[in-house]
């Protein structure tokens, strides 16, 4: 069997006075192994938010168990920082995560609830600020930053924690293009380190070119889990989640290539290798 | 406006019968001007405060040697039995802050012109008094009988007036060149009840949250022209204020959910940045903390 990092089994999570109680994720049964690159899809309201804020352990299950490297997580304080340490959350709003008054404070604020020494702390941190790239803020207050870069500090925030998951709730919301690439840049080396990822998008074409496993969300329930490939060739399955097609995935389907690039250059060396061999038969 | 027209007749009252009736009045009116004309320009408050205290050449200063120098200040402030003490103290931190902090003389007049309001108000209260006999440096006919200057309330406000002059310089001081933050820090380490640190840090978080999203709120509403005309616009205002406490409840859930996740568990703590007490910062503000007690000492014997 896959080794396994985290696992929902047959949770439901219902928020408390929500709308006509109907649960906002229910019986969800979903595993994560180490390193994997996992998008999340679903439309506004499917259930992917309230999936990570139970992967987390910031929300407990309603019915269900959550299981961290093989150990149901309980109530307790102790079982449940265990899964927020391993687990990694980004915001999908980095304001509703800051709370430092310079970006290396604001950074430190997870590593010390652990309970770390300074100079712990002082590494984590310093190794954060260097992955993301926040060398030349790390003075700054955060309330004071670009979009961009408080994207970058509550990324920044979420591994100074040093998990072996990270989700992202839809990281690429409100970024600019130039932005949207940094955080791939930073999505590709991230994984490159073994690191776990699972990021909520509605960006089909982003989910195909990046992820190696799908799991799509509908009206709370999780109703496919599957390679990008299988996902995506079910048409009948994307209507049923409002999804459009990847665009180079149409592209290659219309010139008819096997296997199925999953980025403009494979796309690009694909149709150039098809052209070469053209040339040869004539 | 305000505050310059009670800076000119609270002046005023404070200098009558101490110079020729014709230079009190000119003073009261100069200053009234000065504040009237440079009051008016600020923008934002507490956000600017914070702005201000990072660009500042003292922000490199340990920040618990300021926040004890400003304390120890404030204390011989309203202790002082005299007003020369404050009043040179305001003058000097007033200097000081300006020169070092990297904010102009108008910017620091304009911040200054929001405790001046406050101050300027108990001045004119300490001033006058209602008298049946019209008997005093001041007097002005009023309902049967006299509303009254005395010398002896006269000196009162002055001391007062000075008091709350120097007090306001040197917890402007503080703010203009240490964040908040970092001040919480030092009151922490000082053993203030946690209670009282956390929910500082808390507030001055959502102050930041709780201001942008009104601004953003203020300009979608008058971009539906939802300030056109008094009545409509106090209309707005409510709205825009229900709206702030409805959307400031759901945040705030957000934002106990994103210190959750980061294993909050009832306590703030944030890596510190070292800054060591530097030798010139020792030395002026141990100076000027030994000259403001030796000031205050000669006073109080000189009064005894």
């Amino acid at each position: 069997m896959m080794e396994e990092l985290l696992r929902l089994e047959h949770v439901s999570f219902t928020y408390e006075g929500g709308v006509e109680h109907r649960p906002a994720l229910a019986d969800c049964s979903v595993s994560i192994a180490p390193g994997e690159r996992v998008a999340v899809l679903g439309g506004n309201g499917a259930g992917k938010s309230t999936f990570f804020l139970l992967a987390n352990g910031v929300l407990r299950p309603g019915e269900g168990t959550v299981f961290f490297r093989g150990e149901a997580v309980g109530g307790k304080r102790r079982d449940l920082n265990r899964l927020r340490r391993g687990v990694g959350l980004v915001f999908q709003d980095p304001d509703v995560q800051i709370l430092g008054g310079t970006v290396e404070e604001e950074i430190s604020f997870g590593p010390m609830n652990l309970g770390l020494s300074q100079e712990e702390v002082r590494r984590r941190v310093d190794g954060a600020v260097e992955q993301l790239r926040l060398e030349n803020l790390r003075h700054r207050a955060p309330q004071y930053l670009s979009g961009g870069e408080k994207k970058r500090v509550s990324i920044a925030d979420a591994l100074a924690m040093e998990p072996e998951l990270l989700l992202l709730d839809e990281p690429a919301a409100s970024l600019d293009p130039e932005n949207c690439r940094l955080l791939e840049q930073t999505l590709e080396t991230l994984g490159e380190r073994g690191l776990a990822l699972a990021v909520a998008t509605h960006d089909v074409d982003f989910a195909w070119r990046w992820a190696e496993r799908i799991l799509a969300f509908h009206d709370g329930r999780l109703i496919a889990d599957r390679t990008p490939e299988a996902f995506f060739s079910d048409t009948a399955l994307l209507d049923a989640c409002r999804l459009a097609q990847p665009m180079l995935l149409r592209a290659a389907r219309a010139v008819g290539l096997c296997p199925l690039p999953r980025t403009v250059e494979d796309f690009e060396q694909a149709v150039l290798e098809r052209r070469g061999q053209r040339g040869e038969t004539e | 406006m305000i505050t310059g027209v009670l800076a000119a007749l609270v002046l005023f009252g404070l200098c009558a019968g101490a110079m020729p009736a014709g230079a009190a009045a000119a003073l009261g009116i100069l200053a009234g001007a000065a504040l009237w004309i440079f009051g008016r320009h600020s923008h934002g408050g507490v956000l600017v405060i914070d702005v201000y205290a990072r660009r500042s050449r003292y922000f490199a200063w340990s920040p618990a040697l300021k926040t004890a120098a400003c304390v120890l200040l404030l204390i011989l402030c309203v202790v002082s039995p005299t007003s020369w003490v404050p009043l040179a103290l305001a003058l000097i931190l007033a200097a000081l802050t300006v020169a070092g902090g990297g904010i102009t003389p108008r910017d620091y007049l304009a911040l200054l012109s929001f405790p001046a309001v406050f101050l300027l108000l108990s001045g004119l209260a300490l001033l006058w008094d209602y008298a049946p006999a019209g008997d005093g440096v001041l007097a002005v006919p009023f309902w049967n009988g006299w509303l009254v200057v005395t010398a002896a309330a006269q000196a009162r406000a002055r001391l007062v007036t000075a008091r709350a002059l120097g007090a306001v310089s040197c917890l402007y001081f503080l703010s203009l060149s240490t964040t908040l933050p970092e001040i919480l820090a030092v009151l922490r380490r000082a053993h203030v009840p946690q209670v009282m640190t956390e929910l500082a840090i808390l507030i001055y978080r959502y102050l930041f949250v709780l201001l942008s999203a009104y601004g953003a709120m203020k300009d979608a509403a008058a971009s539906r022209l939802g300030y056109s005309g008094f009545a409509r616009s106090i209309r707005t205002t409510g709205a825009v204020y229900g709206n702030l406490l409805s959307s400031s409840f759901r945040r705030s859930g957000a934002c106990f959910d994103a210190m959750e996740s980061r294993c909050y568990d009832g306590e703030i703590r944030f890596l510190q940045r070292e800054k060591p007490v530097t030798l010139p910062a020792a030395l002026l503000l141990g100076g000027l903390a030994a000259a403001a007690a030796a000031g205050t000492l000669l006073a109080v014997r000189s009064c005894g």
